[in-house]
């Protein structure tokens, strides 16, 4: 048959079950077996089944729930409290004050948590109400939490690149480090718009803080050294060769343990409740990711991989030019779907395409990732702004309006990235490789 | 009759209150059955972390006891498929609501296909996902790796918990079709 029309059909099936509000998976799962029985004729349960089970039961993947549940301990824990009561001194005296503290707190989160939303109301359940007892003009609370929160899916852990790395078999701790350089870079891009806009905005009157003596901020900024520690254990253990990154992971979970538990915290409420709320998202996301398997496996069969990338062949298009119509996919994408969804959605095609063209699938992975990150916060699906939207009590439109300066700075990042692509992967080039593990 | 829940009624004669009563019951039965399914994935991932300190451990002191790794791939199997009843009626899995959202009262109805339709699906999954299984017991497949051990067995959570999700699945169509009441919570956001 016509491959445009086999396309065209699972498109439209695909979409529809979608819109008629079918979960993720079990509309991928629907389209690939119309995709394997009708179309490419071979028996669909079968093949669905053996990959749901190969593409569960693995080692690698055993990070993911791991870096899920580490994010969880921490947010229950009283790491949000600390970080503002240590980043705050600290941050007064800039252009842009406190509001720094949501950009370099959730910087410092995304590196102990896997994810945009668990960074998000990590940071925001301290920060919005002592940034709005001080006066703060709302769009800028609300902006500079959006933007800088999506750095939990850049800088490791980072859930997002588990799942990029299980489904296109690269390896989970180089994509990890390989965000460390972005990331930062990005959190500079956010502080810095935040502290060009307060100068230069009438509305900008927060309260006056007093000056604290050098050795005041120096006993507040103690209270970050044990999230500073975490950090260190789990993205240097992946750096230096002491670990893999299912192994950082575990390490991660205990050392969150450890954190909560000096601070009092660490109660058997909280180990189940932490344990209970990462198993949901953990099957969840684990769930998407068979679906993902499956709808893989479909295009596969039906060779679409192979017929894309001829047809892309026969247009003549430049590595840049291939990456824009992925940026402009991925934007339209992220307008319906969060971010994981999108990539389980398309990798299947994209892979062969990128492979082709001789990207490298480590850079390609932080390409991706950033680009997901901007999907976090366009309405009216974007996971954050659904989040901004119950913390703060905002319309999503509205926070998502106000959060559009956050996306042209991550856009700007996305040509700083292809420009300089070693940005993305140098760092990976200089990790040890870990002895003996499997 | 004390009714808690989705069933209301005025005092029942006898014989009717036997038999309205029979769905209720059976949603508390089915609500610890899906609350059971948690605690059961959660411990899945509890003994994975247990695993990987074991390992890390063995690794640093030069021991090596194969087919850990691969323990801990089958619990991690077990833990997504048999929570996946729990993540279920938790509102964790994904869908887009923004349609049915603007829909106002006629939500229901579109909200009735998508649950029917995922029932279905999820039905044709359980059955070979079963299918699967019972083959690789009747060929008695062992893991190739250096555990050895018979693959039906990891599999078993598979087919129980895809069976269990068909269930929930099943249970929250009807529910809706029959009361007008939803089984899943409201979408706790999860990522």
């Amino acid at each position: 048959m016509d491959p445009i029309i086999t396309v065209s059909v699972l498109l439209g099936l695909m979409f529809l079950l979608l819109i008629m509000g079918v979960w993720i998976a079990p509309t991928l799962i629907a389209v690939a077996a119309v995709a394997i029985d009708i179309f490419a004729g071979r028996p669909a349960g079968i093949s669905i089944a053996t990959i749901a089970w190969s593409a569960s039961s693995s080692w690698m993947l055993t990070a993911l729930p791991m870096f899920i549940w580490m994010g969880d301990i921490l947010f229950q824990s009283k790491l949000s409290e600390d970080l503002f009561k240590g980043l705050s001194p600290l941050m007064r005296r800039l252009p842009g004050g406190l509001l720094h503290t949501n950009v370099v707190g959730c910087t410092l989160v995304a590196a102990v948590c896997g994810s945009s939303v668990a960074t998000l109301s990590t940071v925001g359940k301290m920060t919005i109400p002592e940034l709005r007892k001080r006066h703060y003009p709302e769009h800028l609370i609300v902006s500079s939490l959006a933007g800088p929160a999506t750095l939990g899916l850049m800088i490791p852990p980072s859930i997002i690149k588990i799942i990029y790395g299980a489904l296109t078999n690269e390896s989970i701790a180089a994509i990890n480090i390989a965000g460390i350089i972005p990331g930062v870079i990005l959190a500079i891009l956010f502080s810095a718009y935040v502290a060009i806009v307060s100068i230069n905005l009438k509305s900008y009157q927060p309260d006056h803080e007093p000056n604290i003596p050098w050795r005041e901020k120096l006993l507040g900024a103690a209270r970050l050294f044990p999230v500073i520690g975490l950090i260190l254990v789990v993205i240097g253990s992946m750096m230096f060769g002491f670990a893999t990154a299912t192994e950082a992971s575990g390490v991660g979970v205990v050392g969150a343990m450890l954190l909560a538990f000096s601070q009092g915290a660490m109660t058997r409420n909280l180990f189940v409740k932490s344990l209970l709320s990462a198993t949901r998202t953990s099957v969840m996301i684990c769930m998407i990711l068979i679906a993902a398997g499956s709808l893989s496996l479909a295009m596969g069969y039906l060779r679409l991989p192979e017929l894309l990338v001829h047809w892309v062949d026969a247009l003549h298009l430049s590595a840049f030019w291939l990456l824009m119509g992925f940026l402009v996919l991925y934007t339209i994408l992220g307008h319906f779907l969060d971010g994981i969804s999108c990539i389980a959605l398309t990798i299947g095609i994209v892979e062969p395409m990128v492979r082709h063209a001789g990207i490298d699938m480590i850079w390609f992975g932080i390409f991706m990732v950033l680009v997901v990150e901007m999907a976090q916060i366009t309405p009216p699906v974007g996971f954050n702004l659904t989040v901004l939207q119950s913390m703060t009590g905002h319309d999503m439109f509205k926070v998502g309006y106000w959060s559009m300066p956050m996306h042209a700075v991550m856009l700007l990042m996305v040509f700083v990235l292809i420009m300089f692509p070693e940005l993305a992967t140098w760092l990976p080039k200089q990790m040890i490789p870990v002895h003996g593990a499997i | 009759m004390v009714v808690h829940g989705n069933f209301t009624l005025t005092p029942p004669a006898a014989a009717t209150e036997i038999y309205v009563a029979t769905p209720q019951s059976l949603h508390s039965v089915l609500d610890k059955i899906y609350l059971g399914c948690g605690y059961a994935s959660g411990a899945c991932i509890a003994s994975i972390l247990i695993i990987i300190i074991v390992q890390i451990v063995l690794r640093y002191t030069g021991m090596n006891v194969g087919g850990l790794p691969t323990y801990a791939a089958y619990m991690m199997a077990a833990s997504t498929f048999l929570g996946l009843p729990y993540a279920l009626i938790k509102g964790s899995h994904i869908r887009i609501e923004t349609v049915s959202k603007l829909m106002g009262r006629s939500r229901r109805y579109l909200d009735l296909i998508a649950f029917f339709l995922g029932t279905a699906v999820t039905i044709w999954f359980a059955y070979y996902v079963c299918d699967m299984v019972f083959t690789t017991w009747k060929l008695n497949d062992i893991s190739t790796d250096l555990d050895a051990t018979p693959l039906w067995i990891p599999q078993l959570t598979m087919a129980i918990g895809t069976v269990l999700l068909a269930v929930a699945m099943a249970d929250n169509f009807l529910t809706l079709l029959l009361t007008g009441k939803y089984r899943i919570q409201s979408n706790a956001l999860a990522l």
